[in-house]
């Protein structure tokens, strides 16, 4: 197989249907996917998020491709992974992540800082910082560029609200009423779920795991943690759908 | 068509954290969305990595615009380019993928590659 030409390597897929040539043929281009997945990195969501997300994208490209368009596999599969990609930041990420990622970045490099300086007895660049939490640099300074974000659940400390937070000071208005709705709906539907499920959206969307840990502390593979999230994310749709119509 | 900022630097790789973040600046200026800004980014530092492989060694960027922000990157000081044409490829269909008016061309003595957002 490997001396195949890409013509006749999807010709043949496709006259034998054969899954373990499938599987060669996804083996063969992952490189792609890894490329692609790469350079999303630093918009909040882990490199191994992105590779899953490229990963399956590729698979699917495998089976959707026709091998007689006149372009080359590599030409038709980058703008699919892309797509995918896209609409997984569109979908979920950005709201869930980044901002605490952010804080915990901030976090890090000042802990990191001061056991260089300790260290060395120099501030540290932010290049130095960005090799020591396997981050880029970019993801450094932008994080150090982030200053006086506050937490909403930061305590007030100003001897006057004592016990409060900064949530706690924002005004409520008839919006409040229906996220209340909206959060019945959602806590309705997650009820619908089963143990494993529910173990799943903890790891995922309570703890921000990413699918790789998630894994290992379910001691199920990534692929299966994958399926089984677009499963539950399309159940709680339903669900949800359902719910906010009655 | 009002010019917002021209920078010439080395066209090297340490070069590419300094460039996404001038271009995140000038996004947030010119008003683009976080997603634009993200796909502006990775549009700006794909472009200037295939100026690079083409065997630039020096690059002209420069952002404009009135309504929507219009870059151009142009490549210079020609030395040999590494051959690897399956990465432009990839590389290509990402520009392609992320702007709908990405363009490259020859003008002069060297590439360059023009593409807008927002608007």
């Amino acid at each position: 197989m490997r001396d195949m030409e890409e013509r006749e390597l999807f010709a043949e897929y496709k006259r034998s249907g054969d899954v373990a040539l499938r599987n060669e043929i996804v083996e063969r281009y992952l490189y792609i996917a890894a490329m692609i997945a790469k350079k999303f990195v630093g918009r909040g969501v882990e490199y191994d998020d992105l590779y899953q997300v490229a990963a399956l994208a590729l698979m699917k490209g495998v089976d959707r491709f026709d091998e007689n368009m006149g372009v080359k596999f590599s030409t038709f599969i980058t703008p699919t992974i892309t797509g995918e990609l896209k609409n997984y930041f569109r979908d979920r990420s950005r709201l869930i992540h980044l901002p605490r990622r952010v804080a915990e970045l901030r976090s890090s490099i000042r802990k990191e800082a001061d056991e260089i300086f300790s260290e060395t007895g120099k501030s540290p660049t932010a290049k130095q910082l960005a090799e020591r939490l396997n981050v880029t640099e970019e993801e450094v300074v932008s994080a150090m560029e982030a200053g006086g974000v506050v937490s909403l659940d930061q305590p007030i400390d100003n001897g006057e609200r004592e016990g409060s937070n900064f949530y706690e000071m924002i005004p409520a208005d008839n919006s409040a009423f229906d996220e209340i709705e909206q959060r019945d709906a959602l806590e309705s539907a997650v009820r619908t779920l089963s143990d494993e499920e529910r173990q799943l959206i903890a790891y995922r969307f309570q703890q921000e795991l990413s699918q790789a840990e998630t894994a290992r502390r379910m001691n199920v593979s990534q692929m299966y943690v994958s399926r089984m999230e677009r499963k539950i994310l399309q159940k709680l749709r339903e669900n949800l759908k359902k719910s906010m119509a009655d | 068509m009002q010019n917002i900022m021209t920078l010439e630097f080395p066209l090297k790789r340490d070069m590419m954290t300094t460039i996404r973040l001038v271009t995140g600046g000038i996004c947030s200026l010119a008003g683009l969305s976080l997603d634009e800004s993200e796909d502006c980014k990775l549009v700006v530092t794909e472009g200037l990595l295939l100026l690079l492989r083409r065997g630039y060694t020096k690059a002209c960027l420069s952002f404009s615009g009135e309504g929507k922000l219009c870059i151009l990157a142009r490549g210079s000081d020609y030395e040999a380019a590494a051959e690897d044409r399956a990465e432009e490829e990839i590389s290509i269909a990402l520009l392609n993928a992320l702007v709908k008016n990405f363009t490259m061309k020859r003008e002069g003595d060297g590439d360059s590659i023009s593409f807008s957002f927002g608007g």
